[in-house]
C-alpha cells in the first residue's frame, strides 16, 4: 500500500477527503466477484471524472466506473481493481424543456428520479430496463440496457443524442449533440454505449423522451408452444402496435403468477402489452383475441404493471443463478426455446420483436453439468446466426464458459479500446477480457 | 474502369459546390473487386471516393483531392427480403424509392426516406446517417441498420453486426453509419425493417404568420400526439412551389403546415381532428384533412416539390441544414430572418419542424460571383446562429468537404482530437476520402462573416 500513498493523495485531492473511501470495511462495499478496490471516489464533476482517470492511468490503476452498482454483475470477472469511480454525486438534470421531448442530465440520476420529474410533464424515458429503477442513466446506457418495451422504443443506442465522457487522458469530450437529428462528425456515442465502462467514464448524456402513454393493459394467453411462437410472429409482423410481446415459458410464468393465468407444463404463456390511446388498446384486443383465439385473459391498471415488472425481472439475476441473454435472428426463436433443456427447470422469456431470449436454469450446482448446457445453447444460437452471451453466475461458472464467447472483430475492438485508453486503465477486463 | 476527360467529368462533382477531378474512376462488382481497388490504392497511398447516386449536398462524394473514385453504381442487387426477420440485405448501388416498392409487396418498409429518395442509393444513406421527413417517429438510418460488410483502408474486408440485435463487444455498425466514407467502404448492408403503418392521415393549415405555424407544432407535441412527419415551408417556398408546381396554394400566407400521422385508424381520427382544431385556434386560414391514400399523397405534393421548385425558380442556391433544439426555432428564424436582410438575399426556409431541422435554401445567382460569396457569408451566420442556440450545423445532408472548418463552431478541440484519434487507427494514411469529415488539427482561415 505504501507505494500507493501519493496516487491515493493526489485522488484525494481531486474529489476532497469526504469523497475518497480507503478504509477496509468501505471499500469491501464495492468488492465485485471477489475483487475489493483500493479505493471509491466520487467525482463532483465530470472534470473531476476525468482527472480521477488520468491520476490512475498515470498510477497504472485499474478502474471500475459504477452508478448505482444494479448492473455489475454484466461481463467477465474483473481483474484486480485499483479504483471504483462512482457517478453518484452527478445527479442533476442539466437540461429538461418538455417541449423539445428531450432531456440532459448527468449520468448519476436515476431512473425513477428522471421518471418523476418528466413523467410531471406527462413525459417519459421509454426504457424499462431489468433491475431496481434505482440504476443510473450512466449505468444503463453504458451497459445498453432496455426492457419489455423495446418493441416499441428501442435502446439506449436509438435514444442517446448526445454525451459527455472523460477520457484517461484527463479531457472530458462531447459526442453528439442536443439534437434528433445530427450528423456533423463521427457518431462518437456508440463506442461508449454498451461498453461497460470500457473506454471512458459517460457523466453527461442527452435522451429522447416520449409522450406518456394514455394508457396500457396487457393481453395474456396460454398456448402449446408452437402456437405460441407462431401467434408472437403473427403479431410482430402485423400493422399492430404493441409495445411487448413476450413468450415465458411455465416456470418463468409460474414465477410471475399472473393470476389471470396458469399454464400447463407443455404450454407457454404469450404476454402481449399495449401502450397508447384508449381506443386504439380496445380495438388492438379485439384483433389479438381474432388472432389467438378466445382465451385471452385481459389485464388493466395495477394488475398490468406488475405484469410488466415481472417481465422485467425476468431479465435480471434470480437467487445467484446462471442468467443466458442469446440473441438470434426473430424466426430462430422456436428454434433456441426448442433447445431448452428440459431438466433442471429452466426459466425462459424470449421477447419475440428483438430475437432475444433470457433463460436461466433454476439448478446449477453441479457446474460442469450447467457449462456444458449453456455451451450447447451457445452453439444453437451461433448455428442460426446468433449468439449467447452469460450475464450472470457464479464467477467459477463464468470462467469456465466464458461470457462473451467468441467476439467477432475483436482485434479491432483492442485497438479502438487502446486509442482510447492507451493504459487499459478502464473496465477491469469485463468487457474484453 | 474510365479514364477518359468526358467520364472523369461526369464523376467530378456531386450535389454541392465541391469539384474535383479523379485519375480514375473505376465501377467494381463485388465486395472483392472494391477490395482489390482498395489494396492498390492502400499499396500507392493514392486518395479513393466512394460514389453512390452523387446526391450528396456537402461534397462528400465529389473527389476533391483527385485519386480514383470507386462508383458503386453496378452493385446495385437487393441480395435478400428476410421478411419473417423483417431484415433485407442489399448492396450499395440500391436506390431507396425502389427498395421500397420491393419491401412494400411484403407490408414492410425502411423507414428512413431522404428527400433524395427517388435517386439516392442506401449506401450513400447510410454513409451519411440520412435522414428524412419521416425520421420524427422511428430515427435515422443509424436506428435502422444492424450489420455492414465493409472494405477498410488496408483493402480489408470485415463484417460486422448482422441479423441479430446488440452482439457482444463495441457497436463497430454504429461507429461506421455515417462516417461518410473516411473509414472504408461498405459494401453489404443488413438493415432492419418495421412493417407499414396501417393507414396515415395528413393535416394541412395555412397559416398568416410563421410562429403561427410554429407554435402550432408546439401544441401538437405538447398535446402528446407523436406525428409521423411535421413539415413547414415559408412563403418563399410557397411562392416557388406555385411558380413552378401551381396546386392552388395562397401565394401571400406566410406559412404551410403539413401534419402526417400513422398508425391505427382509431386513434388517427381523434388526432388529425385535434391537430385541425389545434391549428383553427391559432387562426389558420384554411385546413384540411386527408384521410385516403390519395387526399394525402395530393397534399404532400406541395411539400415534396418544395426542393426542386426552389432550384427551378433560382438559378442556384446553396442549401444549409443547420438543426435546433426544436424550442429555439423561433428565435433562430427570426435571426435568419435578419441574415436575409443583412445580405440582400432570399432565403427559401423548408423544415422538419418536429425535430428543429431546418432547411434554409440560399438563393444566387450562379454568374455573379459576389452574390455568390454572400450566400456563402450568410450559410456561414447560420451555423453560427444554430451553434450558439445548442444545435448542429448539418442534421442529415453531412459535413463533407463544404462544413470540416465549422465543427469548430460545436465541439472543441478535445472532441474533435477524439475523433480524430477513429480515422487515425482505420485509415492512418488518410487515404479514404481526405478533406471530408474531420477539419486539420490547426484551424484554417474560414470563409464568411461571423454572425
Amino acid at each position: 500500500m505504501t507505494g500507493l500513498t501519493p496516487t491515493l493523495r493526489e485522488l484525494e485531492e481531486i474529489v476532497g477527503a469526504p469523497h475518497l473511501l480507503t478504509a477496509t470495511d468501505a471499500r469491501a462495499q464495492y468488492a465485485l466477484e471477489g475483487q475489493t478496490p483500493l479505493a471509491v471516489a466520487s467525482p463532483g464533476s465530470g472534470e473531476e471524472a476525468a482527472a480521477l482517470l488520468r491520476t490512475a492511468s498515470q498510477a497504472k490503476l485499474s478502474v471500475l466506473l459504477r452508478g448505482a452498482g444494479h448492473h455489475l454483475y454484466l461481463g467477465a470477472p474483473p481483474g484486480p481493481i485499483g479504483l471504483v469511480v462512482s457517478v453518484a454525486r452527478l445527479n442533476q438534470i442539466v437540461a429538461y424543456d418538455a417541449e423539445d421531448v428531450t432531456v440532459t442530465l448527468q449520468a448519476g440520476v436515476t431512473l425513477e428520479a428522471l421518471q418523476k420529474i418528466v413523467g410531471a410533464r406527462r413525459q417519459m424515458l421509454p426504457l424499462d430496463p431489468p433491475g431496481p429503477a434505482s440504476a443510473t442513466l450512466g449505468g444503463i446506457v453504458s451497459a445498453n440496457l432496455a426492457g419489455p418495451m423495446r418493441m416499441a422504443y428501442g435502446s439506449p443506442r436509438d435514444l442517446v443524442l448526445g454525451l459527455r465522457v472523460a477520457l484517461t487522458n484527463g479531457e472530458v469530450i462531447k459526442t453528439g449533440g442536443r439534437t434528433v437529428k445530427n450528423v456533423a462528425g463521427y457518431d462518437l456515442s456508440k463506442l461508449f454505449i454498451g461498453a461497460l465502462g470500457s473506454v471512458g467514464a459517460v457523466v453527461e448524456i442527452t435522451l429522447r423522451l416520449a409522450p406518456l402513454p394514455q394508457a396500457r393493459a396487457m393481453v395474456v394467453t396460454a398456448l402449446p408452444p408452437a402456437e405460441a411462437c407462431a401467434g408472437a410472429a403473427q403479431l410482430v409482423s402485423s400493422r399492430l402496435e404493441a409495445a411487448t410481446c413476450e413468450i415465458l415459458n411455465q416456470a418463468a410464468a409460474e414465477r410471475l403468477a399472473p393470476s389471470a393465468v396458469s399454464a400447463g407444463p407443455d404450454e407457454q404463456v404469450l404476454v402481449i402489452g399495449l401502450l397508447g390511446e384508449q381506443e386504439a388498446i380496445r380495438r388492438q384486443e379485439r384483433d389479438i383475441r381474432g388472432l389467438l383465439g378466445g382465451n385471452c385473459a385481459w389485464l388493466e391498471g395495477a394488475e398490468a404493471d406488475a405484469l410488466w415488472r415481472g417481465l422485467r425481472s425476468l431479465a435480471y439475476p434470480h437467487n445467484g443463478a446462471p442468467l443466458m441473454r442469446i440473441g438470434v435472428p426473430l424466426s430462430e426463436i422456436p428454434t433456441i426455446l426448442a433447445a431448452i433443456p428440459a431438466r433442471q427447470g429452466w426459466q425462459t422469456t424470449a421477447r419475440a420483436a428483438d430475437g432475444l431470449v433470457y433463460a436461466s436454469p433454476s439448478v446449477w450446482d453441479d457446474l460442469e453439468d450447467t457449462r456444458r448446457a449453456l455451451t450447447g445453447l451457445r452453439s444453437q444460437a451461433e448455428s442460426v446466426g446468433g449468439y449467447a452471451v452469460l450475464e450472470s453466475g457464479p464467477v467459477a461458472l463464468k470462467r469456465a464458459l466464458p461470457v462473451w464467447g467468441d467476439i467477432a472483430n475483436a482485434d479491432l475492438m483492442r485497438a479502438l479500446k487502446q486509442a482510447y485508453d492507451p493504459e487499459g486503465t478502464l473496465g477491469c477486463g469485463r468487457l474484453l477480457p | 474502369m474510365l479514364t477518359q476527360p468526358a467520364d472523369l467529368l461526369v464523376y467530378s462533382y456531386d450535389s454541392s459546390t465541391a469539384r474535383g477531378t479523379p485519375d480514375a474512376v473505376v465501377l467494381p462488382a463485388s465486395t472483392e473487386e472494391v477490395s482489390q481497388v482498395v489494396k492498390l490504392c492502400h499499396q500507392r497511398r493514392i486518395p479513393f471516393v466512394a460514389r453512390g447516386a452523387g446526391t450528396n449536398l456537402s461534397g462528400g462524394a465529389a473527389p476533391t483531392h483527385g485519386g480514383v473514385v470507386i462508383g458503386l453504381s453496378r452493385m446495385s442487387k437487393v441480395l435478400e427480403v428476410d421478411a419473417a426477420n423483417q431484415r433485407a440485405v442489399v448492396q450499395p448501388g440500391v436506390v431507396n424509392l425502389p427498395l421500397q416498392g420491393v419491401l412494400a409487396r411484403y407490408g414492410l418498409q425502411f423507414c428512413p426516406d431522404p428527400a433524395s429518395q427517388k435517386v439516392s442509393t442506401i449506401g450513400g444513406n447510410v454513409a451519411e446517417n440520412a435522414g428524412g421527413p419521416h425520421c420524427l417517429k422511428h430515427g435515422v438510418t443509424t436506428n435502422h441498420v444492424l450489420g455492414l460488410t465493409v472494405v477498410l483502408p488496408s483493402g480489408e474486408v470485415r463484417r460486422f453486426g448482422g441479423k441479430a440485435l446488440d452482439p457482444p463487444g463495441y457497436d463497430l455498425v454504429g461507429l461506421f453509419v455515417g462516417s461518410e466514407g473516411t473509414l472504408g467502404i461498405v459494401t453489404e448492408m443488413v438493415l432492419r425493417l418495421r412493417p407499414l403503418p396501417e393507414s396515415t392521415q395528413v393535416v394541412v393549415a395555412i397559416f398568416d404568420t410563421l410562429e403561427a405555424s410554429g407554435e402550432a407544432v408546439s401544441r401538437i407535441i405538447a398535446a402528446g400526439i407523436v406525428a409521423a412527419a411535421l413539415e413547414i415551408m415559408d412563403r418563399s417556398t410557397i411562392q416557388a412551389v406555385e411558380a413552378s408546381f401551381p396546386s392552388g396554394l395562397p401565394t401571400d400566407a406566410e406559412a404551410f403546415l403539413l401534419i402526417e400521422l400513422a398508425g391505427l385508424r382509431e386513434a388517427l381520427d381523434r388526432q388529425a381532428e385535434q391537430c385541425a382544431a389545434i391549428c383553427r385556434e391559432l387562426s389558420a386560414r384554411q385546413v384540411e384533412i386527408g384521410r385516403t391514400p390519395e387526399d394525402s399523397d395530393r397534399l404532400w405534393t406541395a411539400r415534396r416539390s418544395a426542393f426542386g421548385a426552389t432550384a427551378r425558380w433560382s438559378p442556384a442556391m446553396l442549401v444549409n441544414d443547420a438543426t435546433v433544439p426544436r424550442t429555439r426555432l423561433p428565435e433562430v428564424l427570426r435571426q435568419i430572418q435578419q441574415i436575409e436582410r443583412r445580405h440582400g438575399l432570399r432565403i427559401a426556409k423548408v423544415f422538419h419542424a418536429g425535430d428543429g431541422n431546418l432547411h434554409s435554401n440560399i438563393l444566387f445567382k450562379r454568374d455573379d460571383p459576389k452574390e455568390l460569396e454572400r450566400a456563402k457569408a450568410a450559410s456561414v451566420d447560420i451555423f453560427h446562429v444554430c451553434a450558439a442556440a445548442g444545435g448542429t450545423i448539418t442534421g442529415e445532408h453531412g459535413v463533407g468537404a463544404e462544413k470540416p472548418e465549422y465543427l469548430r463552431l460545436i465541439y472543441s478541440a478535445a472532441d474533435l482530437a477524439a475523433q480524430r484519434k477513429l480515422k487515425q487507427l482505420l485509415d492512418p494514411f488518410g487515404i479514404a476520402n481526405p478533406g471530408k469529415v474531420l477539419p486539420p488539427e490547426e484551424p484554417t482561415a474560414m470563409a464568411g462573416s461571423a454572425a
